[in-house]
């Protein structure tokens, strides 16, 4: 198997831009990540495109107007980790020698396809989905048995988002850069108890891109790449049984997976973009990728560990959180954060000395399933 | 198998495998799915067994009552269901975990609580037409 490496990068700003279209902010993205990795866009042999809601072949309208057609391109729907898919299939297709430059595309507008006053929830098929189940009310119940069984507050949630905005603030691609406080984040209105909007992920569109290719492929382009040390994409298991809700096994097993195809361990870490789309989220994933044990995660919130300054920076863009969450985008545009962090290319919000970074991306409601997809990435220089 | 046949107004859940409210008004239960083979309940039914793949399952009621796993109050929710609404997940004897709106008041609810199945609406459509489906409640104190 080859080595990948990243050596394009480039993501649009997130927002609100309803009149963007999916296919308009995902050029864009893809433009820059071109020029990032000045390749000539007509090396690059194949192109991977994650949407949720766009519907057929988003893919071919992203690339026609970049002339990039007649490549093979295919376009992959999986949830909430739509992006982070793309970037596995474009791994694999250089790692396999398939090919030697491709690209992996994640583009979303969410605005145009969500109607407002409601909350993203399963398929109405879904047993779960028709019997009203939306997805900060699953999350909810996560957090309020977790805390039932470590007795943390709301005010110990409140924090995840505090921090998630300070990192924002210093980032000019998110969504929300302003400032807040704990008082703040509670007495914002309630979605799904015990969330309040300021602990939910906000929709939003966007687009982000990345250039892979092959270690020849990138020395004859004269470019210094980041390294893609492990690219795992798994599903979840089907169980109608009681399970732990606050030990999300398909987050568990897919970092698992990375680290073991990585030779790395969470001690190696320097930061991680993980997928919290709810505060209660980023505290469970402190836990489940090894960061810290059952119930320590709010202690080790509190201890400055995991935002800038500390040991492992977790969500230095801001997260989910603040960006905003357009779903098939933010597998990709994490893993551009990782490039540019990396790169010593990430400004005021830069995670001193970064040598390797971690993305998670899980998601998708199916009753039954943690979630139905979950992606983790490893990258280093 | 006796159903309550649906009136003009009231759509019966969209499935009769999950859900018996019987005529003679005996308590409304859940239908679960045991695999002979394997030995797993399931709900909501599976055929082959997942677990097995055995196509040997026959359906079994599923006990009126079980713990409540987890809750929230959900304040932005589905279109067609009227906000606040409650949701829980309830354990079941059978190791079945059940999602269901809960016909409580948020001060009611405790992780742990022994709830009981009951039929209720669970959303109206846009012509006013509703769904009754299951859905659980407190146990009445004896």
């Amino acid at each position: 198997m080859r080595k990948v490496y990243i050596v394009g990068a480039g993501m649009t700003p997130f927002g609100k831009f309803p009149d963007r279209p999916y296919y308009n902010l995902g050029k864009q993205a893809a433009l820059e990540a071109i020029k990032d990795a000045a390749i000539d866009h007509r090396q690059i042999q194949a192109g991977f495109v994650g949407n949720v809601m766009a519907g057929m072949v988003p893919g071919q309208k992203v690339f026609k107007e970049l002339g990039m057609t007649g490549m093979q391109i295919v376009n992959v729907e999986n949830a909430c980790s739509s992006g982070a898919t793309a970037v596995n299939l474009g791994y694999w297709a250089v790692a396999s020698g398939q090919y030697d430059a491709v690209m992996a595309v994640g583009t979303e507008n969410l605005t145009g396809n969500r109607s407002g006053g409601t909350a993203l929830a399963p398929d109405p098929d879904d047993i779960e989905g028709v019997q009203g189940a939306v997805m900060p009310g699953i999350y909810a119940m996560r957090a309020r048995r977790y805390m039932e069984e470590y007795g943390i507050t709301p005010e110990d949630l409140a924090l995840v988002a505090v921090k998630n905005h300070k990192h924002a603030s210093l980032n000019p691609y998110a969504q929300f850069r302003n400032l807040v406080t704990v008082e703040e984040v509670l007495a914002s209105r309630m979605i799904a108890e015990p969330f309040t909007l300021l602990q939910c992920c906000p929709v939003a569109d966007g687009a982000a891109a990345v250039v892979l290719c092959s270690e020849e492929k990138m020395r004859e382009l004269g470019a210094k790449g980041v390294q893609i040390n492990a690219s795992i994409l798994v599903s979840g298991k089907y169980k109608t049984e009681p399970g732990d809700m606050t030990v999300p096994e398909i987050s568990e097993r897919a970092s698992r997976l990375a680290y073991s195809m990585a030779g790395l361990g969470p001690e190696d870490i320097n930061l991680v973009e993980c997928h919290d789309a709810f505060t209660i989220a980023e505290i469970l994933y402190y836990e489940v990728l090894g960061f810290c044990g059952r119930g320590e995660g709010v202690g080790l919130l509190r201890s400055g560990a995991v935002e800038l300054g500390g040991k492992v920076v977790f969500s230095p863009r801001g997260g989910l959180m603040c960006m905003g969450h357009p779903l098939g985008a933010t597998g990709v545009a994490q893993i551009v954060e990782a490039v540019w962090q990396l790169r010593g290319e990430a400004g005021a919000r830069q995670v001193q000395g970064a040598k390797v970074a971690m993305t998670h991306v899980t998601g998708g409601g199916v009753s039954g399933m943690d979630n139905a997809a979950c992606g983790v990435h490893i990258l280093t220089v | 198998m006796s159903v309550k046949p649906a009136t003009n107004q009231e759509y019966e859940f969209y499935h009769p495998d999950l859900f018996v409210m019987p005529e003679n008004g005996a308590k409304p239960y859940l239908l679960g799915y045991l695999c002979q083979k394997c030995g797993k309940t399931w709900f909501p039914k599976a055929v082959p067994c997942p677990e097995c793949w055995s196509e040997d399952i026959i359906q079994i009621p599923l006990s009126r009552v079980g713990k409540l796993y987890s809750y929230s109050t959900v304040h932005v929710g589905q279109k067609g269901i009227q906000t606040p609404y409650v949701i829980g997940y309830v354990d079941l004897p059978e190791n079945v975990r059940v999602f269901a709106q809960l016909d409580m008041e948020p001060a009611e609810l405790k992780i742990g609580m022994d709830v009981e199945v009951t039929a209720g609406v669970t959303r109206v459509d846009p012509n006013g037409v509703k769904t009754v489906s299951y859905k659980f409640k407190a146990v009445p104190a004896d």
